[in-house]
């Protein structure tokens, strides 16, 4: 990266400290969590492929650390510090440093070394209201930077849990479409599958054993399992245990079997899955696939519409904005709305802002109990950049 | 003493230093060592401009992608594993029918219910359920193991590096699964470890390797062609 012009920085600076005054004034407390984090959290939590997307490194005692790629996750840590029953509501806000491997190369809308001034929002129980206070923090910290005409993009990862939970499937079944949906290649070719019928075959092994296992609990067909280990003098090994082992064994007798799956499933997931449209159109366009299915997720689009209501109620135009079923498919601890705000002129990939709400992050760092959460970040360059472009 | 007009690396150790030796002397220029035995220069009979350097079998790889050799013999492995942009900077001119391994995906043979890439993704999502975090693979691979696990859509694991005794991190627990090189599969076996079906990354072997990054006149060129056609006849 050149080094920035002073003008540059003391633009950026000035334009940070009018958004964190502006997150402070709302209630959020100023916090600055360290910008070296331990690579193991996000490894664990995001996978391997944040390596591809972040300075990971090894330092001199061996231990494996990252320059932070996002806020969300260390100043979620910084939450649990404080408060390690994970018991309290909090608001907290930030400005500062994030890094990213770009693999065509930094660019001026791709930096590898950027700021982010966002806030996060933990524990609060209506999770409505608070997904559109943030909503509202956002739009109204563009607002006063300068950016007009910005358009909203919206997804609701809790409709496609809802829907899958409504489908009638065996419960193997919802927890593969669960884990895919965050994998759009791998879940496009299940869906394919699905679609014509296929029956997934499993390896010759299983199949030896599948008559032995076929109709049997839990802890009979672990000790069917456990004898045929012994008798091959093959000793467990890799962590997982005889009871993981046995139920994959079991689902997979399961789907030998069973018959093969509705194709009218996948079409009503492709259906779901293709909805992108204002709103208000988008969540009556969705009641329509799920009652036309027979399938009731009115709860979930109540949420939803709820949550609309709302965001109307407040002043934000929603006759310009775009709901699509599958925004939002790439960062895998989101568990509900998620948004992001695009200037006028910037295409969908290089948005100025972007949240959502993240339900299961802090159990998966170690909080004791769920604790809702819903935060939003503000890439400030891009912002300057699209505020600049608009005057000039 | 002039420059060599061609640098050759070779390795300087092992079966493949061994080999590497038997291939030269096969095709009429005898590799002799400078000095005493275990000197880290050498020439080839006939051939008094090619300057030979003995070095790791790791460290040749870093040689042809920085150019500072002409040629250089070593594993394709530790070719695609190191450097990232292969094509602009290595050519493979030739297998040499030696050094054969396999880079392969195990895992331990008590996982019945496993047996291809597919399979891996599934396990992911029911070991984090029930451990908290995704599967680790212990490896020394740590590129050619991203490639392949993401071109297979497998996304629920993470690395550990492993630098000697890989095969054994299953049945010590700090690893659930390995990525490694495999000859005949007696090391994995005796681990209690199974390659997986679609799981062979790389069928490994030692090759004739030129760096495009090496000053090549017509001198170097006209070596170049020499031993390589020596080689092949």
């Amino acid at each position: 990266m050149t080094a920035e012009s002073a003008k540059a920085f003391e633009a950026l600076e000035g334009q940070a400290r009018d958004l964190v005054g502006l997150f402070g004034r709302a209630g959020y407390e100023f916090v600055a969590p360290a910008i070296l984090q331990p690579a193991s959290v996000f490894l664990d939590q995001i996978g391997e492929q944040v390596r591809a997307r972040s300075y990971v490194f090894t330092d001199l005692a061996g231990e494996e650390l990252c320059l932070r790629p996002d806020l969300t996750v260390p100043v979620s840590r910084l939450y649990l510090e404080r408060h390690p029953l994970a018991d309290a509501e909090a608001r907290y806000c930030y400005n500062g440093p994030a890094f990213r491997f770009q693999p065509l190369g930094p660019s001026a809308t791709h930096p590898r070394e950027f700021r982010q001034a966002g806030v996060e929002c933990f524990g609060a129980s209506d999770k409505a209201a608070a997904d559109v206070e943030v909503l509202l923090l956002a739009t109204d910290a563009v607002r006063s930077a300068g950016l007009s005409g910005f358009r909203l993009r919206f997804g609701d990862i809790a409709l496609f849990y809802a829907l899958v939970d409504a489908l009638d499937l065996p419960e193997r079944w919802r927890v593969k479409l669960r884990h895919y949906f965050w994998r759009p290649p791998s879940f496009h070719a299940l869906l394919d599958r699905l679609a014509k019928g296929e029956r997934i075959t499993p390896n010759g092994l299983v199949t030896a054993l599948a008559e032995q296992l076929a109709g049997k609990g839990q802890a009979e067909a672990e000790d069917v399992v456990s004898a045929y280990l012994d008798a091959e003098g093959i000793p467990l090994a890799g962590n997982r245990t005889l009871r993981e082992i046995t139920a994959r064994l079991l689902d997979q007798t399961a789907d030998l079997y069973a018959d093969t799956l509705p194709k009218e499933v996948a079409t009503v997931i492709e259906y779901f899955l293709a909805v992108s449209a204002p709103p208000r159109e988008a969540v009556d366009r969705i009641a329509m696939i799920a009652h036309g299915a027979g399938l009731d997720i009115d709860a979930a689009l109540g949420v939803a519409a709820r949550r609309f209501h709302l965001l109307e109620g407040a002043g934000i135009d929603l006759k310009a904005a775009t709901f699509a079923t599958e925004f939002g498919r790439k960062l895998e601890y989101y568990s509900g709305l998620v948004f992001q705000i695009e200037a006028p002129g910037m295409d969908e990939t290089e948005p100025v802002a972007g949240g959502g709400r993240y339900d299961n992050l802090l159990t998966a760092l170690g909080a004791p109990r769920p604790v809702p959460a819903v935060g939003s970040a503000i890439h400030t360059e891009r912002l300057l950049a699209a505020v600049g472009r608009a005057s000039s | 003493m002039s420059a060599p007009s061609l640098v050759i690396a070779v390795p300087s150790k092992g079966r493949l230093k061994e080999k590497a030796a038997e291939l030269f002397d096969a095709a009429g220029f005898t590799l002799r060592v400078k000095g005493h035995e275990r000197g880290y220069r050498g020439q080839l009979d006939g051939l008094p401009d090619v300057a030979v350097e003995y070095t790791s079998a790791a460290e040749i790889v870093h040689q042809l992608r920085s150019g500072r050799v002409h040629l250089g013999i070593t594993g394709e492995d530790l070719v695609r594993e190191t450097v990232h942009d292969v094509d602009g900077r290595i050519a493979f001119l030739m297998p040499l029918g030696f050094g054969h391994a396999d880079v392969v995906v195990a895992v331990p043979e008590c996982w019945l219910d496993v047996s291809r890439m597919a399979d891996l993704e599934d396990v992911a999502e029911q070991f984090a359920r029930n451990h908290g975090r995704g599967l680790r693979v212990a490896t020394k691979y740590m590129n050619l193991t991203r490639r392949f696990f993401a071109k297979e859509g497998v996304t629920g694991y993470r690395i550990v590096e492993s630098v000697g005794a890989t095969e054994a991190t299953p049945a010590t627990g700090t690893s659930e699964l390995i990525v490694d090189i495999t000859s005949t599969g007696t090391t994995l076996k005796a681990n209690h470890l199974k390659v997986l079906e679609d799981g062979l990354i790389l069928k490994s072997q030692a090759h004739l390797l030129a760096s495009k990054r090496a000053g090549w006149d017509a001198r170097a060129r006209e070596l170049c062609e020499r031993i390589l056609s020596s080689l092949s006849q």
